[in-house]
């Protein structure tokens, strides 16, 4: 049985980057630039006592992220982003309960799963005397998934160019189309839609301090439901908003900067989240900056969330027992370190992340068996030509 | 509740831009300074928001960002 997994919605991101946060200049980038990143993502096997029966093994994914940035003329800037992603191991099928009527959980089976994912996108950008525009359009696709997208973007400098509104619009097409759905029972094609709108502000404080709020609303429609789970019925729509803080501060003293971001977030599945993290940008000499990590995150759980799935309810009863809607916290660090040398400079990233309910700041009322902890490394190049 | 609570934050946050200094083009060689951007490794910061979006149910923030993932 294969599973599905991530679709092109990571590009969506990607235009954040064509998204202009805070505008020291508006203009397109000096030089051409082209990054390179290979990064390896490992889970942690399950506990028997979560699992007892059939493989522990989950998700084990390589990832290779390209992308080349180049000035067209005197306005305008071009950028390409590249993504492989080729994946290997089970996620949770179903739930149940053991003797003692604590939740245990059955992995879709590790042997033969194997997926990859494709994407491309394209952004251009063009400078005005006071701001920017910009457009994205791009295209995912794997085995079972399939996205289009594109975004808009736009900021405007004002009050001595201290201060920077932007806003961004995106909607993506997304298609799913689950592997050996005949033979599980499942969905043979579903379609969704969503559409994101975000406004910031950016702000100089001072000479050493910026600050940017910000402010997002998406909306999703269609198939929203885990095909790939046994029983799983979501509502067919979802609202989210987000609302994001994030501090630079540089410290002249120390040759170092420190950044504090933080998020809330609510969705009518009435999930809520906080998150805040934290790193210390501390320049050693001129070729090396090393940049501790750290990261909280808690969220409460989706009001049709069980722990234990019930096969008696209607099949339109919403319900799911997939753990990233349980409530739960989560901690996460880790630590990079940047090489700078001529016009190449080279990253090397590793992070570790273990999620857990006795970390939660919400209440826990159903906890989950299958919470995920990770590993995940990564080298980086980039080279200015 | 949350609106207001919500609402709150916001004041908060933007009655901080009234205790701006005023800074000079040529006084922000500091904020020009690539540990000071907003993200400061690109690729890294992208894989990350997809590794959340995909193991966690939150998702948005300063960013246009709305499609849909099967993510497992």
């Amino acid at each position: 049985m294969k599973p599905r997994k991530s679709s092109g919605l990571i590009a969506l991101s990607a235009t954040a980057l064509a998204l202009p946060g805070i505008s020291l200049s508006d203009a397109p980038p000096a030089q051409s630039s082209a990054f390179y990143k290979i990064s390896n993502y490992s889970e942690d096997d399950l506990e028997r006592s979560e699992s007892p029966f059939g493989d522990l093994e989950r998700y084990d994914i390589d990832v290779h992220q390209f992308r080349l940035i180049s000035p067209i003329g005197r306005n305008f800037s071009f950028s390409l982003d590249a993504n492989h992603e080729t994946m290997s191991g089970a996620s949770p099928w179903y739930t149940s309960s053991d003797s003692n009527g604590d939740p245990i959980v059955a992995l879709s089976g590790a042997s033969g799963i194997y997926d990859e994912r494709s994407e491309v996108s394209f952004s251009t950008s063009y400078y005005l005397s006071q701001g920017t525009v910009s457009g994205t359009a791009g295209y995912s696709e794997e085995n079972d998934y399939r996205a289009i997208y594109y975004a808009l973007g736009g900021s405007r400098n004002f009050n001595s160019e201290l201060t920077t509104l932007s806003f961004g619009y995106s909607y993506s097409s997304d298609e799913i189309f689950p592997t050996d759905a005949a033979l599980f029972n499942r969905v043979k094609h579903e379609r969704k839609n969503s559409k994101s709108g975000v406004v910031s502000v950016s702000q100089i404080i001072s000479q050493n301090s910026t600050y940017q709020v910000s402010l997002s609303i998406s909306e999703q429609a269609g198939f929203l439901s885990d095909p790939y789970k046994l029983k799983d019925v979501r509502p067919s729509s979802k609202t989210q908003i987000a609302f994001t803080n994030s501090f630079r501060h540089f410290l002249q003293k120390n040759n170092a900067a420190v950044h504090v971001n933080y998020r809330y977030y609510h969705d009518d599945f009435g999930i809520s989240s906080h998150t805040i993290d934290s790193s210390w940008h501390q320049n050693i000499g001129r070729s090396l900056r090393v940049v501790p990590n750290i990261r909280y995150y808690t969220q409460s759980a989706a009001y049709f969330f069980t722990n234990i799935a019930d096969f008696t309810i209607p099949n339109n009863a919403y319900q799911s027992s997939d753990y990233r809607l349980s409530a739960f916290g989560a901690l996460s660090g880790g630590i990079d370190l940047v090489f700078n040398y001529g016009r190449w400079s080279t990253i090397l990233s590793a992070e570790r992340y273990v999620a857990n309910d006795s970390f939660a700041g919400y209440a826990v009322n159903r906890p989950s068996a299958s919470l995920v902890k990770f590993n995940r490394f990564s080298i980086g190049f980039e080279y200015i030509f | 509740m949350k609106s207001f609570n919500l609402s709150l934050i916001m004041i908060l946050s933007m009655s901080t831009l009234n205790s701006c200094q005023q800074v000079r083009p040529w006084e922000r060689g500091m904020l020009a300074r690539p540990e000071m951007a907003w993200d400061s490794d690109p690729l890294g910061g992208l894989l990350q928001d997809h590794i959340f979006f995909s193991k966690e149910a939150s998702s948005g923030g300063n960013t246009a960002a709305g499609g849909g993932c099967g993510c497992n």
